[in-house]
């Protein structure tokens, strides 16, 4: 029976933690930029859902989308503003322009909303799911089904539209695609947008559960991290393998060597793997 | 226009002349005035703790200030606080409490926030024999060096936990079974394993007691643990957004116990704003409720009078970090005053003597360096507010089980 819950514990909190690195790992794989902002862009979405929620009563469920797309905005507007003039450059100078960048959110982000907590209280509360012994939180249960409803969409937007292809097409080789008549700037900037909505989606479902602040977007940048190394840059099905390992492994951890050595756990497998299967479970170069 | 060599050395020596005039003038500014210096973690995780010291500081300063400043001798002399932003980073508020003593000159200091950083800070204030009031610090784990210039205003861990564990075997003698659940950080670990003993020593057997690392964000599988423990008193120690965490991911596991205790969090306004409904009857304790009614000698005359000061100010209520930090404040000018001087040798000597009667209650210094001489209250959050439930002179409500 402990064993069960855990395992669900595990299962659910992965299924947040594909959501919150789909997006890195799709910018890190197709533009080669490792985005330093993404913990940060997490938080604006979760602000925007706080936001909507305190002051228009809208649902932080619903509002997943909106969220998205307000990043998505914020995201086209950086990558064809700022970031795609240093795209030819070294990985360290986008490193350090989106290192930059998140100094300067993270920092607007303390000013503009302080740096205490704030949390969304669904008033009455969603309630739970008792399935034989395991008890399911319906608010985690709708929060990874969204995520992996978002993660799957995403998965299909580059597998079978024109712009997906288009973003595939330029991982694999930038100079053939805009010889193929691809703008390549302007897929930059759509991907980097998709990244950033996938972020904001997350930052609106993390927001019914977790307490916010702009301190905590360094959290779920390392747990991005972790995941694209569990799950390798290569694919989609990789973040949601990587995720869904981390959950478990994190909750698992949790339970035979104590709460606190769980985050060390993940940091340990990341070392491991590192050393001897750096390209990750499922990885390969590119996106397809 | 063209100056020649001659004209330019004149007007730089005027320059330099009227620099220095400024110079004096604000040296003998700093001299008529009281600086007092607090590292504050105005960002980071211990934001909100930050924002209530600031508060406290602010009220007090404003209030003596009003009254023409600090009695030294035969003059009087106002306040200014010296603040730095540590960014809830221990070895930062280390550094800005030396930049505070070493490049700023103040006179006296406060320490930083929680146990942890008073320890680490107060390495400083005692190479530099500063004589430093630490308003947040209850572990005697930070006085067992035996510094010289360390004065702690809240009383040891263990009398918030006694009393509150003897509310429980008198009012709930079905529980037997405890679990701990402590965040790994010196103050509330302290406090766990203060609760530990309590709890041992009425018999009680303690089935569960894990430690979790500081900014976890999940805590779903210590609480399944928990639940499979089948406690009758649930205890979590921490800071308010953990207590705020822990709380609702207990309810997202419906972990129920005829006793929870929550220590630090549910005293603020913030946690029941946090966990709503679900808040009530958690039991917690602490060092000072604006239901407390002290007569003092200090500048705020009493706990009401504190209480209304701070609603006036802040339209807010005040909880017992912001009183903390304001009654640091007030010993230190009753300190001060006692001495007729700002001679740190004779402030320290005053402090270590003192008996002060302050609207936080008698304080009054054993020789370890924290108080020894009040009873903190303890608390249950019931219809939506913490009222008293101990001592039994300011007693709200009745103790409440189920949660």
């Amino acid at each position: 029976m402990l064993y069960l819950q855990v395992l669900v514990n595990g299962v659910l909190l992965g299924g947040l933690y594909s959501c919150i690195a789909v997006g890195f790992s799709l910018v890190w794989g197709v533009l080669n930029i490792i985005n330093i902002l993404h913990g940060s862009l997490i938080i604006l979405g979760a602000y925007a859902a706080y936001f909507a929620f305190t002051l228009l009563g809208i649902n932080p469920f619903v509002f997943v989308p909106l969220a998205g797309l307000l990043l998505f905005v914020l995201g086209y507007g950086l990558q064809a503003g700022v970031i795609n003039r240093v795209m030819g450059a070294s990985v360290l100078i986008t490193l350090t322009l989106t290192f930059g960048l998140n100094l300067i959110l993270e920092n607007a982000m303390i000013l503009a909303f302080k740096a205490d907590y704030r949390k969304v209280v669904l008033d009455p509360p969603l309630g739970l799911i008792e399935i034989g012994t395991a008890i399911l939180p319906r608010d985690r249960l709708y929060a990874m089904l969204l995520a992996l409803i978002l993660v799957g969409a995403l998965y299909v937007l580059l597998r079978t539209t024109r712009i997906g292809r288009a973003i595939v097409a330029v991982r694999m080789d930038r100079d053939a695609a805009a010889l193929m008549g691809v703008n390549v700037e302007r897929i930059y900037a759509v991907t980097f947008g998709i990244g950033a909505f996938m972020a904001g989606a997350a930052g609106s479902l993390m927001s019914v559960m977790f307490p916010i602040s702009p301190l905590t977007s360094v959290t779920f940048l390392g747990k991005a991290f972790v995941i694209c190394v569990l799950g390798g840059l290569g694919s989609i099905p990789g973040v949601m393998v990587g995720g869904i390992m981390l959950g478990i492994l994190e909750s698992f951890g949790a339970l035979w060597l104590g709460p606190d050595y769980s985050t060390t756990i993940a940091f340990v497998l990341l070392l491991v793997l590192l050393m001897f299967r750096p390209t990750g479970i499922m990885g390969k170069r590119g996106f397809d | 226009m063209k100056l020649s060599p001659a004209a330019l050395l004149r007007l730089l020596s005027r320059f330099a002349f009227a620099l220095t005039l400024a110079g004096v003038s604000m040296a003998a500014a700093a001299q008529n005035m009281i600086l007092i210096g607090a590292p504050l973690p105005l960002t980071g995780g211990l934001a909100p703790e930050g924002l209530k010291l600031q508060r406290g500081y602010d009220l007090w300063a404003e209030e003596v200030n009003k009254t023409g400043g600090i009695s030294v001798g035969n003059a009087r002399m106002p306040v200014k606080m010296v603040y730095y932003d540590y960014q809830s980073n221990t070895p930062r508020a280390v550094q800005l409490a030396e930049k505070l003593i070493t490049d700023d000159k103040v006179n006296f200091l406060f320490s930083p926030f929680g146990s942890g950083a008073t320890k680490a800070a107060s390495a400083v204030s005692e190479k530099y024999g500063v004589p430093t009031i630490a308003p947040t610090a209850s572990s005697v784990e930070v006085y067992d060096q035996h510094y010289k210039n360390l004065f702690g205003t809240y009383t040891p861990n263990s009398t918030l936990t006694e009393p509150i564990a003897e509310l429980v075997r008198k009012n709930a003698p079905q529980v037997a079974r405890v679990a701990i659940l402590a965040r790994n950080d010196l103050y509330p670990l302290a406090l766990a394993e203060e609760f530990e003993r309590s709890s041992k020593a009425r018999g009680l057997n303690v089935v569960y007691f894990e430690k979790y690392a500081i900014g976890t964000l999940d805590h779903a599988s210590a609480i399944t643990q928990m639940r499979a423990a089948k406690p009758d008193w649930i205890i979590a120690t921490g800071y308010i957004n953990d207590m705020v965490l822990v709380h609702k991911q207990m309810s997202d596991q419906n972990l129920r116990a005829p006793v929870v205790t929550m220590i630090n969090g549910p005293a603020y306004q913030e946690f029941i704003d946090a966990t709503g409904a679900l808040a009530n009857n958690v039991t917690t304790a602490s060092w000072w409720h604006p239901a407390a009614r002290y007569t003092s000698k200090d500048v705020f005359k009493s706990s009401e009078n504190f209480t209304n000061l701070f609603r006036t100010k802040y339209k807010v209520e005040p909880d017992f970090t912001s009183a903390g930090a304001a009654v640091a404040g007030a010993v230190l000018q009753m300190a001060i005053e006692t001495a007729g001087t700002l001679d740190r040798d004779k402030v320290r000597s005053a402090l270590r003597d003192g008996k002060f009667a302050t609207f936080f209650g008698p304080i009054a210094f054993g020789p370890e360096g924290y108080a020894n001489s009040y009873t903190p209250p303890v608390l249950q959050i019931q219809g939506g507010k913490p009222v008293v439930l101990v001592p039994a002179d300011i007693k709200m409500a009745d103790f409440g089980l189920g949660v």
